[in-house]
């Protein structure tokens, strides 16, 4: 089994009197990546920024790339992850190559101006290095600051929203590049508000609103929630049947059923609920 | 806790300077300053004299608050006439240029600072492992260059200025202990002032002006004591400038605890908009 690179063990976290985050525990092993779902105000942001170094947990245990999160401990685990906020964050006065260089110098690379060249040709953006970040588009922009995460070589990413407010043709080009990390054996932990781009990228789903709700695949997520699922079985002649399951196994055994009471079945359609349908439910969402 | 590492001070620094050269908003009020404050002294002693015909002696203006100023100003000893007047002059208007460190700190820092904020840019910053003390320091750093680096060319103009229209004798006169207090010593330390008021108060504002206008309140002593030494009230000689730059020292420190707090990473990724 994959090592686990980012592990959040029964993490909490308190602002004042308010409880953004408790008792989450969640990991994220190497070449997998793991989404963070909740509603706005769920605590990912706060989770992130725990599992990125950047604020202390009220509670609980945090390891990054094997470094335990202390006081004193916080900016080695910094450099050994690579955090891309919710906005690009870029100067947007100077030129793409000054951004990552700056960031490269203030990570410690040997060789700072070789570590841009490689972070930029990791996003396929070397021939924009000479433009002033400002004049970029948002999906370019966002293409830089994934850059900017890339910099130090780090083995866990931590990406807050990587396709929000892109165009359908950005979005695609960032998650596939997302896609393309993973296969490099990073851990990478994403949030999104996107269902179908968690479908589409993740190993594992994690669902937070405070609390976390719930921690599996994505094929898990749906099955574990499908108390209430149906079968719904097409009968020669225009009839219909539906059966509540609790589990899609049960479906040979209702189908025989029906074969021996004499029915002549054309179609069995599992009515399997969407990851939407498990998130809102989960989430306790009105639809 | 993690060690100070220089590298990332300059690393950002240089970030800084290079976004602040590219910045007219930032550098044009700070230049401007420097014709500001030198502008008064030139005309109350060049052209005022020019458009009349008549040298400040001659006009009898300010010769009596010269006179009564050499017992206490040891610079004058050794002047008359019109040497004398001119030299009083310039010792009461140097205390104008004071406002150059003052406006150009502030300006550029509450640029350096708030721009960070504005670009939403202190979060990834704040992820890479610099620390709050290395970031205050960066922030600080290249404000602080510029701010003494304009004063210092304000200065240079001014003896300048004095060499090329002042009397003979005015110029070595100046060049004394009290210029040196006041831009040497005094300066930087108004300099570095000003730098961590507009850092506290960038903290809590979310664009430069509004920033700049509670650290434009730092002005109001420097023109207070310009005021009373033109209304002949004190003469500010050496000692009164190192008294000056002491209260500045304790003044640093308390604004060095404050920043420091201000500075915290959580304050200001949670409390920072």
């Amino acid at each position: 089994m994959a090592a686990a690179l980012l592990v959040a063990d029964r993490l909490s976290r308190m602002f004042d009197e308010r409880v953004a985050v408790r008792d989450v525990s969640l990991s994220v092993n190497a070449g997998e990546i793991v989404t963070l779902l909740g509603p706005n105000g769920a605590g990912k942001t706060t989770t992130m920024r725990m599992l990125a170094g950047l604020i202390l947990p009220t509670a609980g245990r945090i390891s990054i790339d094997g470094i335990e999160l202390t006081a004193g401990t916080a900016a080695r685990a910094r450099a050994n992850v690579g955090l891309l906020t919710e906005a690009p964050g870029l100067w947007e006065r100077l030129s793409v190559h000054f951004n990552l260089l700056t960031y490269a110098r203030l990570q410690g690379v040997a060789d700072p101006a070789a570590s841009v060249r490689e972070a930029l040709t990791h996003v396929d953006l070397l021939d924009r290095a000479s433009e002033i970040a400002g004049k970029l588009s948002k999906g370019l922009k966002q293409r830089v600051a994934i850059a900017r995460a890339l910099l130090h070589k780090p083995r866990a990413l931590l990406l807050d929203e990587p396709t929000s407010g892109l165009d359908p043709a950005s979005a695609r080009h960032v998650r596939d590049l997302i896609l393309g990390l993973r296969s490099e054996g990073r851990a990478i932990l994403v949030t999104t508000h996107n269902l179908g781009e968690a479908e589409e990228l993740s190993d594992r789903i994690a669902v937070l609103k405070t609390d976390l709700l719930a921690f599996d695949t994505p094929a898990g997520l749906r099955g574990a929630r499908a108390r209430g699922s149906r079968v719904i079985i097409e009968l020669e002649g225009g009839g219909r049947r539906e059966f509540a399951i609790a589990a899609t196994g049960e479906i040979p055994e209702i189908v025989a059923r029906l074969v021996a009471e004499g029915a002549r079945i054309m179609r069995v359609t599992p009515d399997q609920r969407s990851l939407e349908d498990a998130y809102l439910e989960l989430v306790g969402a009105e639809r | 806790m993690t060690p100070f590492k220089w590298y990332r001070v300059t690393a950002l620094a240089r970030k800084d300077a290079r976004e602040l050269l590219r910045n007219p908003g930032a550098i044009v009020p700070a230049v401007l300053m420097i014709f500001a404050s030198l502008f008064p002294l030139f005309l109350v002693i060049f052209f005022v004299p020019m458009i009349v015909g008549k040298t400040l002696e001659q006009s009898g203006e300010f010769s009596e608050e010269a006179l009564n100023a050499m017992s206490r100003m040891p610079e004058l000893a050794g002047l008359s006439g019109n040497a004398l007047i001119q030299t009083f002059l310039f010792h009461q208007f140097s205390l104008l240029l004071l406002l150059v460190p003052i406006v150009s700190a502030t300006t550029l820092a509450t640029h350096a600072v708030i721009g960070e904020k504005q670009s939403k840019s202190l979060e990834p910053l704040l992820a890479t492992p610099i620390s709050t003390l290395e970031l205050l320091a960066a922030k600080t750093l290249t404000p602080f260059v510029f701010a003494l680096g304009l004063t210092w060319v304000a200065v240079v103009l001014e003896v300048m200025g004095t060499i090329a229209i002042g009397e003979a004798g005015v110029w070595r006169a100046i060049l004394g202990a009290r210029l040196f207090i006041l831009f040497g010593v005094l300066g930087p330390l108004v300099v570095l002032a000003s730098l961590e008021v507009s850092v506290i108060t960038s903290s809590r504002a979310s664009d430069p002006r509004s920033a700049q206008q509670l650290t434009a309140l730092l002005i109001l002593p420097v023109t207070a004591v310009f005021v009373a030494q033109l209304l002949g009230l004190v003469i500010v000689g050496p000692a009164a400038l190192l008294l000056g730059a002491l209260a500045c020292v304790i003044f640093n420190a308390v604004l060095a605890w404050v920043g420091v707090r201000v500075f915290q990473r959580e304050t200001i990724l949670t409390r920072w908009h």
